[in-house]
């Protein structure tokens, strides 16, 4: 942040000196505890342990890769398998944190299998402090769910598949 | 330092920005458009976020998809490059509400600099010598006659708004005046929608000299010597040269000193540019970029300096990691602006690259986010990379641009590079003794 001087974050990495057990302890706990990152300073010297694939905001494809990812390819992470080109996909109309319920711990608002209206709340994108409901474009069958609960999405990604009918 | 800075730009400038914040250790959050969805600043980024649409207007003009990017990423810090939203002081204003680092000046300096007839007044409470001309906007005719008499012709009308070239006119005599400030008044209430006008003393023959500036925003601030940028088409830079051909070393430190005294003065943060036309040995201030420009490359190039990392260490609350006495100018480098451009039309060429193959050898710079293959889009600039040269002396450099010019292969699109090479024969070129019109002359004369 502004004004905090701090040592560049590579220097940190490159340091071979820091306390092996720490991190591994670090690493249980990451584990234990469910959470993505955990970052603590001790003397000036700071220790982030993170996972890597569910905390990966968005993709970054690997640019020594000869042929560039497809618009359709980075921007979705859709998963199991699923078709996002599905006519019946809902893609996200904007960047922020996707949610499957109104509240932590409330009843999601749909399941696959779910039937659904037009118009009826899918889930809901919170950006910039704002709580977004995404409504479905038709009526129809919950297909499939592509997001978790909780996860940053970015424009155009497939979040839902609502087959019509 | 920040942790991770997210790059609300495009194109070279994005590659360019990310550069120095590897360099520097920090994490980069690429965002990007559905058009822009392959392009090489997404590739190379730690991280990309998908904006929005290709229209820019729905992507990288978008604040609140700008800133839900650098909520879901994490970004503490936003770099917004050149044009899009960095000189947009609303955006940095947000930004701070969110506290989020703008790497720029403050809102505040950005507002000033962005309303000419504040800029101006501004620079003249400042020091900055600034053309003779109407105290604020011109109402009619009659207080314009006035003005224009005491000013003496040619006179130029300007439109408070404008930029571009539009809502501009030359008044020769008093009879052309009426339909000088008549014409730029409508010319401005279609373009921008404000009809405000003012009007200064026309040059004739200027030159487009401008001063890299440097500041922490607590009252220091440095200068980096100056670029000549004389060689335009329709106010569109073109080919950019530092040091000027036309400034001696004291003319170079007297004008350098008083920009970065009134930069010292306003408490300037960061990198920023004060432009002049330059005539008869005299500095007429045009306007100041509260940001980073496209030609800062030929500054870097002469002072060995990273204006980019510079900008993001004092973003980030840094001293100035630099005095005066240590800014040494090696050399001469120019740069070149390849457009993906008819050479001879200007019509602009989009298209798939088929084959690309850079120049390079010992100071031969090339920042490009172009790569055989890649499609370049209609949405956008036609600028797809930038040709930057260094050598001992002036001279050599354009020996050296010569050569570069020869390697440069881009197949597939037109670019400007023909009109380089067909440049760098004209004695005037060689000579350095050109003006801001010489290069539109030249093409009218075919």
């Amino acid at each position: 942040m502004m004004g905090e001087e701090r040592e560049p974050p590579m220097t940190a990495k490159k340091s071979g000196d820091f306390d092996k057990d720490l991190i591994r302890e670090l690493a249980e706990l990451l584990e234990e505890t469910g959470l993505t990152e955990i970052e603590i300073e001790i003397e000036g010297r700071r220790v982030r342990v993170a996972r890597g694939a569910k905390a990966a905001a968005s993709f970054a494809p690997d640019p020594g890769h000869a042929a560039p990812p497809s618009p359709r390819e980075s921007g979705s992470r859709g998963r199991k398998g699923e078709d996002a080109s599905h006519p019946g996909t809902v893609p996200s109309p904007m960047v922020g944190t996707a949610y499957r319920s109104a509240e932590p711990g409330t009843t999601p608002f749909i399941e696959v299998g779910t039937k659904v209206t037009a118009g009826q709340t899918l889930l809901i994108i919170e950006a910039m402090k704002t709580m977004n409901q995404i409504p479905s474009p038709h009526a129809g069958t919950v297909l499939a769910i592509l997001f978790d609960d909780g996860q940053p999405v970015e424009y155009g990604e497939p979040l839902v598949i609502v087959e019509r009918g | 330092m920040f942790d991770k800075i997210l790059i609300a730009n495009r194109g070279e400038i994005a590659l360019r920005i990310q550069r120095a914040c590897k360099e520097l250790g920090v994490a980069t959050v690429a965002v990007h458009s559905t058009a822009d969805a392959d392009a090489m600043h997404v590739r190379l980024a730690d991280e990309s976020v998908c904006i929005g649409a290709a229209p820019a207007k729905s992507s990288y003009l978008n604040i609140p998809q700008i800133v839900a990017a650098c909520e879901i990423t994490g970004a503490d810090a936003v770099h917004p490059g050149y044009g899009f939203l960095s000189e947009n002081a609303r955006f940095a204003e947000i930004l701070e509400e969110h506290e989020i680092a703008f790497i720029g000046p403050t809102s505040e300096h950005i507002r000033i600099m962005g309303d000419k007839i504040e800029a101006k007044a501004t620079a003249v409470k400042l020091g900055i010598p600034v053309v003779p001309g109407s105290p604020g906007p011109v109402r009619d005719l009659d207080e314009g006659r006035k003005i224009a008499n005491e000013i003496g012709y040619p006179i130029l009308v300007k439109a408070a708004a404008g930029g571009g070239g539009r809502g501009m006119k030359v008044a020769n005599n008093e009879t052309e005046l009426e339909l000088a400030i008549s014409t730029a008044k409508t010319e401005a209430m279609v373009s921008f929608g404000d009809d405000t006008v003012y009007l200064e003393k026309y040059l004739g023959h200027p030159r487009h000299i401008e001063i890299q500036v440097l500041g922490d925003g607590q009252g220091r601030a440095i200068h980096l010597g100056e670029r000549d940028c004389s060689i335009q088409r329709r106010h569109q830079k073109l080919w950019e040269e530092a040091l000027s051909p036309a400034l001696n070393a004291n003319e170079r430190a007297r004008i350098g000193e008083v920009v970065a005294e009134a930069m010292r003065k306003l408490q300037y943060r960061g990198v920023g540019t004060v432009e002049f036309l330059y005539e008869n040995g005299e500095f007429f201030f045009i306007e100041m970029n509260t940001r980073l420009q496209v030609e800062h490359t030929v500054t870097e190039m002469v002072t060995g300096i990273d204006l980019v990392i510079e900008q993001i260490r004092i973003a980030s609350g840094a001293p100035l990691s630099l005095t005066q006495e240590e800014i040494q100018f090696n050399g001469h480098a120019i740069e070149c602006r390849i457009n993906a451009e008819n050479p001879r039309t200007f019509r602009p060429s989009p298209g798939k690259i088929t084959h690309f193959h850079p120049p390079g050898g010992l100071g031969v710079r090339v920042d490009s986010g172009a790569y055989a293959g890649y499609t370049i889009p209609p949405y956008y600039d036609s600028m797809i990379g930038k040709l930057i040269v260094h050598a001992r002396n002036r001279n050599e450099c354009l020996m050296r641009l010569k050569r570069a010019l020869g390697e440069f292969v881009v197949d597939g699109i037109e670019t400007t590079i023909p009109l380089f090479i067909a440049l760098i024969q004209e004695p005037d070129i060689v000579n350095g003794t050109y003006d801001i019109h010489w290069l539109e002359d030249h093409l009218a004369r075919g």
